[in-house]
């Protein structure tokens, strides 16, 4: 496992792609796997705890997070200009492993944002991605899918309703999903009907990130798991999704 | 060579900063990062005398430069502890502080008595948790406070410390004398005020159990308040915990008159926050040329 730390690291870019929506991206070699994260913070004590981020892109010289713009935490991430200093700890979290050929990645929301370096880290996969409003960073991901998959409320750019609708699972010998929780149970169910293996990331509030305080439990068929430690990434027919 | 060891009763620490309970686990996680033996010691997570499960989510919750909690004790039992973790911790070189709660006040002795022939280092009586539903807390009421302690003390051999709430009926003095008068070797002052959110979409409020505990940069000025008056009127050590989050939060429960502080919310603000006090203790100490703590804790007194 790569060593975990604590860096500075000066921001590069922090670029608008939809509304509320940002793409940050900051200077420096990290050390990280698809489906890992970082916990991240610009500010002193208030809001207190870091965010948990994951990786959206990482390359020799660059890591980036794709986030949207709604506490605290994420305005003042929002407000970050190249230059100014980004506090990192991780990588964290146990990450995607690659099981099989024919792999589906399924994201919704701001779910989306840890698939691109997975589909490029892992290649040759299958995109599905569910928007609320309309579509963006689609040509971004066309470069690292095989096929890319899109539905939104309108139907813009793509087919109309909820990626978890769109999705099928025949065919994938194993799936990936980020998302809402609504999204994620959807796909357990289908996948499960199908008699594919699921793989979710899951998102809960988080504050030591490495597996101390036991903040962000989540139960599973094993007992209770820390999704910062344990996680973020769970076998969907491990969670006891009627919770 | 600076020294920065402070004694608590017969147990001699290598510096005044320590773990609290419920933030470091039982030490592995922070091991990866950095070689947690430089600590003065670690507070182990609440035990209990079973597992416990803990609270159903939310379990955390930001207020300004504050933190709720409803974790609720969850950990894998004292038996568990003792066979499985103790001996991790002490291959480390650890300086273990073992937490313990009661669901009842037979259960604080039965426990305290299940660490008194293991290589614990120190029994820290948790009197406290504000996160137990159906619980009240202990250490709000002094009669059921001197039996727990009475009850640990006949159980278990060790130095006892006692964590007090921040809020008690009647008079926190009062307390502190009682659990003195029965034999513990410390008091840490204090566990989490117990707090409540709101969510305001909901309704209702944020934890199941309606109360949390608050802790955090927040509440420090008031945890530095309980200090300062406890430690003129005892005499044994008074340990100081609540929002210390740099070096010169520490200094400043020093010369309220804490022999040694606890750092526990700050380090989700900073992993690392312990090792940067050490190390903020130290240059101070060599800057002001101050040779052992006792030169300077209590000054603040008037």
């Amino acid at each position: 496992m790569d060593k975990i730390d604590v860096r500075t690291a000066p921001v590069i870019s922090n670029d608008q792609v939809a509304p509320d929506t940002f793409l940050l991206g900051v200077q420096g070699t990290f050390p990280a796997k698809p489906g890992q994260f970082y916990m991240l913070r610009a500010w002193d004590i208030n809001p207190l705890l870091s965010r948990p981020m994951s990786i959206f892109d990482r390359t020799d010289k660059l890591l980036s997070f794709l986030y949207v713009k709604q506490g605290k935490g994420t305005h003042l991430l929002s407000r970050l200009l190249p230059g100014d200093k980004l506090v990192l700890f991780g990588p964290l979290g146990n990450g995607w492993n690659q099981q099989g050929n024919q792999i589906a990645l399924v994201g919704g929301g701001s779910g989306i944002a840890p698939l691109f370096y997975t589909a490029k880290v892992f290649g040759k996969v299958d995109v599905y991605l569910g928007f609320h409003a309309k579509p963006f960073l689609l040509r971004t991901f066309k470069q690292v899918a095989k096929q890319l998959y899109v539905s939104s409320e309108s139907g813009e750019n793509g087919q109309k309703g909820l990626i978890s609708n769109v999705f099928q699972p025949h065919g994938y010998d194993t799936c990936y999903a980020c998302g809402p929780y609504a999204m994620l149970e959807a796909l357990h169910h289908t996948c499960q009907n199908a008699g594919v293996p699921l793989f979710v990331s899951l998102e809960e509030k988080m504050a030591c990130g490495i597996g101390a305080c036991l903040g962000c439990m989540v139960r599973t068929t094993q007992g209770l798991r820390r999704v910062c430690r344990d996680g973020p990434v769970f076998l969907a027919k491990d969670i006891i999704w009627d919770d | 060579m600076i020294d920065l060891s402070v004694q608590i009763g017969n147990l001699t620490l290598r510096n005044p900063v320590i773990a609290a309970s419920g933030t470091f686990g039982f030490g592995q996680e922070y091991s990866q990062l950095y070689d947690t033996s430089r600590l003065g010691a670690i507070c182990t997570k609440g035990l209990t005398l079973h597992p416990q499960q803990g609270n159903p989510g939310p379990r955390l919750w930001e207020t300004p430069c504050g933190l709720l909690n409803s974790i609720g004790l969850q950990n894998p039992g004292v038996t568990s502890f003792v066979k499985e973790d103790l001996p991790k911790m002490k291959e480390m070189g650890l300086v273990v502080i073992a937490n313990v709660w009661g669901n009842t006040v037979k259960e604080y002795g039965q426990v305290a008595g299940k660490l008194s022939n293991t290589s614990i280092d120190a029994v820290e009586i948790n009197i406290s948790c504000p996160n137990i539903p159906d619980q009240p807390i202990t250490g709000k009421q002094t009669a059921r406070t001197a039996k727990v302690v009475r009850e640990a003390r006949k159980a278990c051999k060790k130095p006892l410390w006692v964590k007090l709430s921040p809020t008690s009926e009647g008079s926190s003095l009062q307390l502190a004398r009682a659990i003195q008068a029965e034999g513990a070797n410390a008091v840490c002052v204090a566990n989490t005020f117990r707090a409540i959110a709101i969510d305001i979409t909901k309704r209702k409020p944020v934890f199941r159990n309606i109360f949390a505990g608050l802790s955090g940069p927040a509440i420090k000025p008031i945890t530095l308040g309980i200090v300062y008056e406890l430690s003129l009127a005892l005499e044994i050590p008074v340990i100081g915990v609540g929002g210390i989050t740099n070096w010169q939060d520490a200094v400043e429960f020093i010369m309220a008159g804490a022999y040694a502080v606890q750092i526990g919310t700050a380090n989700f603000i900073d992993p690392f926050c312990g090792i940067k006090v050490i190390k903020g203790l130290t240059t101070f100490m060599k800057n002001q040329s101050i040779e052992s703590w006792e030169d300077i804790r209590g000054c603040a007194h008037q």
